[in-house]
């Protein structure tokens, strides 16, 4: 009886072993990044290619701080939680199904190791010569290249799609994106979108799209 | 029963508990009963030395009978069954209590959103509070909800309230809610929306009058939803 009790509890400690590691999963970041990355590839695309007819934004090869910035945003409500915002507030849901942390770290990680994918152009009536001139005002922050520059959190815009420049440079101006408590940086890219009309806009979406991504 | 696994914070949530306590009742025990008798058959009547298969054509009423009176009794609770619960369905669905308060939810991939009557009582009025997740109301008023979704089928579900409406794009939904008691509850889609669904969820908070105005005092400038003033 002893003998068979004992047997029980080694076979419990065993399987809860067993059990806890298979919680845990794959060590190797990239790996359970890639696993996680399923659960954004049917908005994003299966290699962060991005996909227009739902409003998902290419993604592939954003530095991995501003994946995890702009998930953290989301989870948080500090984007995407603006009533019309319907774009936003899918994006929010699937950032708040991360179940922790830790997995927004990985799937970051994986999102920054995808390659950067060009996008057709698809706004009309943008002119790049004078989205060209008056990109001056962006280059300080973003590089004259549109490289981005980690220091002040202004994320790589090179050769990002058209319409979806043009539609954050709408949401910020309007205040749908960079208004809530909670978003300092998305404050100031909304400063720096306030004072444009909709011809710059284009204009700009048309410029930024056409640079070529470093 | 059924309250201790989900409080019961509508006034017809007591009267849905009810019907369906009453169907399970039912329905088990005719379940029990026909499980038992084929049992007890199936062992009784078992292969043994020497036994032979009756030749049973089923048009004696000395055989029938034991076919068609639990026939006749299953369809008197059906009746009851059946009236139980048109009279509930007309209680939640075809009546339409006068409202203190009258509320528009939205729903739309993947979040619920509310448009509360604010100061005035009144909606769609300048100072209507709108409000992503949380949907506000005072403990013990009729409520009555405008649905709408702004894309697909959803499903407005209120556990504690036992309550469960779609909502069709193009269409405004009517409905109505008493609550009985003050707290925080549960919003879910109950209806497959998209990828998002299972993480479509909202609270309902109800609170005392007084909370209730205050809350209402803290959130009713429009200026929650209007755009801010550039900094
Ligand atoms: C239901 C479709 C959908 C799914 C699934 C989805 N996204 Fe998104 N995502 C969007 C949309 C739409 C936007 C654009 C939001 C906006 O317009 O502000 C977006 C935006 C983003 C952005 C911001 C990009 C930028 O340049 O600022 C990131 C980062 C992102 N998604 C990462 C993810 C990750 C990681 C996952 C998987 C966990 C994921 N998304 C799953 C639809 C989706
Ligand atoms: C003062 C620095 C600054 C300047 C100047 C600036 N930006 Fe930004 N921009 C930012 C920051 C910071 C973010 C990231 C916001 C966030 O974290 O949500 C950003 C975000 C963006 C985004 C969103 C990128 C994405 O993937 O979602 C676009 C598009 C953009 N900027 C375009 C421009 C354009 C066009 C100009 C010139 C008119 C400009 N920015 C000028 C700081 C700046
Ligand atoms: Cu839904």
């Amino acid at each position: 009886m002893r003998n068979r009790l004992e047997g029980v509890w080694q076979f419990a400690a065993v399987a809860l072993l067993l059990g806890a590691v298979a919680c845990e999963g794959p060590s190797d970041p990239m790996v359970r990044g890639a696993a996680r990355y399923d659960q954004c590839a049917p908005c994003h695309g299966a290699k962060g290619e991005g996909k227009p007819a739902l409003a998902a934004p290419p993604i592939g090869g954003l530095p991995r701080w501003y994946v995890e910035a702009q998930l953290d945003k989301f989870r948080i409500g500090a984007r995407g939680a603006h009533l019309e915002d319907s774009a936003g507030l899918r994006m929010r849901t699937m950032a708040l199904t991360l179940p922790a942390e830790r997995e927004v770290q990985v799937v970051a990680h994986y999102v920054s190791s995808l390659p950067h994918a060009a996008s057709a152009p698809s706004v009309s009536g943008g002119d790049s010569t004078r989205g060209k001139a008056a990109y001056a005002a962006c280059a300080s922050c973003h590089g004259v290249d549109g490289a981005g520059n980690p220091q002040l959190n202004a994320p790589p815009i090179a050769g990002q799609a058209d319409w979806y420049v043009a539609t954050q440079l709408a949401n910020f101006k309007r205040g749908i994106r960079g208004a809530k408590p909670g978003d300092a940086t998305g404050a100031t890219m909304k400063a720096m979108a306030v004072g444009l009309d909709e011809q710059q806009i284009k204009d700009l979406a048309a410029w930024v799209a056409s640079m070529p991504r470093g | 029963m059924i309250s201790h696994a989900v409080d019961q914070v509508s006034t017809f949530a007591k009267d849905i508990d009810v019907l369906i306590l009453l169907i399970c009742g039912l329905v088990g025990f005719w379940f029990f009963v026909a499980e038992g008798v084929l049992f007890f058959l199936v062992f009784k009547y078992r292969a043994k030395e020497g036994g032979k298969a009756a030749y049973i054509d089923g048009t004696d009423p000395k055989h029938t009978r034991f076919i068609s009176w639990p026939h006749r009794l299953i369809l008197l609770c059906d009746v009851v069954i059946v009236v139980a619960a048109v009279r509930v369905w007309v209680e939640v669905k075809q009546t339409m209590p006068t409202p203190d308060q009258t509320v528009r939810v939205v729903s739309q991939q993947w979040s619920w959103s509310f448009q509360h009557p604010g100061p005035d009582n009144k909606l769609d009025t300048a100072d209507d509070i709108k409000t992503l997740d949380e949907l506000h109301v005072v403990a013990g008023q009729t409520v009555q909800f405008e649905l709408v979704s702004q894309d697909v089928i959803h499903s407005f579900s209120v556990p504690v309230f036992r309550l469960k409406q779609d909502a069709i794009p193009g269409r405004v939904i009517k409905g109505w809610f008493k609550t009985t008691q003050t707290g925080s509850y549960d919003i879910q889609c109950a209806e497959i929306c998209g990828i998002g669904h299972g993480a479509m969820v909202g609270t309902i908070v109800i609170e005392q009058p007084e909370r209730y105005a205050e809350w209402v005092a803290g959130h009713a400038p429009v200026a929650a939803l209007a755009t801010p003033a550039p900094k």
